[in-house]
């Protein structure tokens, strides 16, 4: 599948609340993955699941894995490319602000240029972002997606 | 050379791996589901594929194998992902992957740490993704923890 936008097409998804239960997800993911045997495992303490913990480095409570805001973006991105975004892309994301428990998260996108590269491939480049409720950005960054 | 260590002891010029494993099934789709990527290329039954994001998780492949001592005294906050992907990978590849801190400096009272890496079918060598990593090694600035 090759999609074509227009430079200035917008897109984002629905608002959704980081709550707790997302924030533990990504923490018990990772030693799941890493086990890989199957079977869910869990970590010590962390940011981003132990209210406590995060006091104790300085935080008001717990706060969110920025990946989870740069996955967000990346699956929104994937609804609009689809696999190829999986297979030749670049993606770039800074977390300019912290996402505590229960905001609401809209992840974005818009097109900045469309072209063909060198090797006649459509190329799409992108300004990607996730912003609160009230329009405040909370990560920035960059998009590229080169069709097949 | 600050291997073999904690986390928050790495340094400039330090080598990070390389590390082999097999992609699996298993992997892709939990990765995927815990960041509620319910696409059917990552999710599927078969002809999965790997999320680009899923390099994050190979960073912490690479601090559990240099770095045994753990984290250290701090947490970790990210602060930039950068991926770029070349070609995707696929479940049953061999992967090797590799890590060189490029750099660590004081800004604005906190400690940062820029990793890049890069991700190869171990089989056939081909780059797969480049990925530049940077955190900061703690929230609290040097002031805040020194009072």
């Amino acid at each position: 599948m090759t999609i074509t936008l227009e430079a200035g097409t917008e897109f984002r998804t629905r608002p959704r609340a980081m709550t707790r239960e997302r924030m533990r997800w990504y923490v018990d993911g990772q030693p799941t993955i890493a086990a890989d045997d199957g079977r869910v495992h869990t970590q010590p303490p962390t940011i981003h699941d132990d209210d406590d913990y995060a006091r104790s480095q300085g935080l008001p409570g717990i706060i969110a894995d920025g990946m989870i805001s740069t996955n967000w973006i990346q699956g929104l991105l994937i609804d609009v490319f689809g696999p190829q975004f999986a297979c030749r892309s670049r993606l770039q994301t800074k977390y300019i602000a912290p996402i505590y428990e229960n905001m609401q998260v809209i992840a974005c996108a818009r097109v900045d240029t469309v072209v063909v590269n060198e090797a006649g491939k459509l190329v799409h480049t992108l300004d990607v972002w996730c912003e609160d409720d009230s329009g405040k950005k909370l990560t920035v960054g960059t998009a590229m997606v080169e069709a097949a | 050379m600050a291997t073999g260590k904690f986390v928050t002891d790495l340094d400039k010029g330090d080598v990070l791996g390389p590390v082999e494993y097999t992609l699996s099934a298993f992997v892709i789709r939990e990765y995927a589901h815990i960041v509620e990527m319910h696409h059917e290329c990552f999710q599927g039954a078969d002809g999965l594929i790997m999320p680009p994001t899923l390099i994050h998780l190979d960073k912490l492949r690479l601090y559990n194998h240099a770095c045994p001592a753990g984290t250290g005294p701090t947490a970790r906050i990210h602060y930039e992902y950068d991926a770029e992907v070349f070609a995707p990978a696929r479940v049953g590849d061999r992967l090797s992957v590799v890590g060189h801190i490029r750099d660590r400096y004081l800004k604005k009272g906190r400690e940062y740490v820029l990793l890049e890496m890069e991700l190869t079918n171990a089989d056939t060598g081909q780059l797969l993704i480049r990925y530049r990593d940077q955190v900061i090694l703690a929230y609290a600035t040097k002031s805040e923890a020194a009072a």
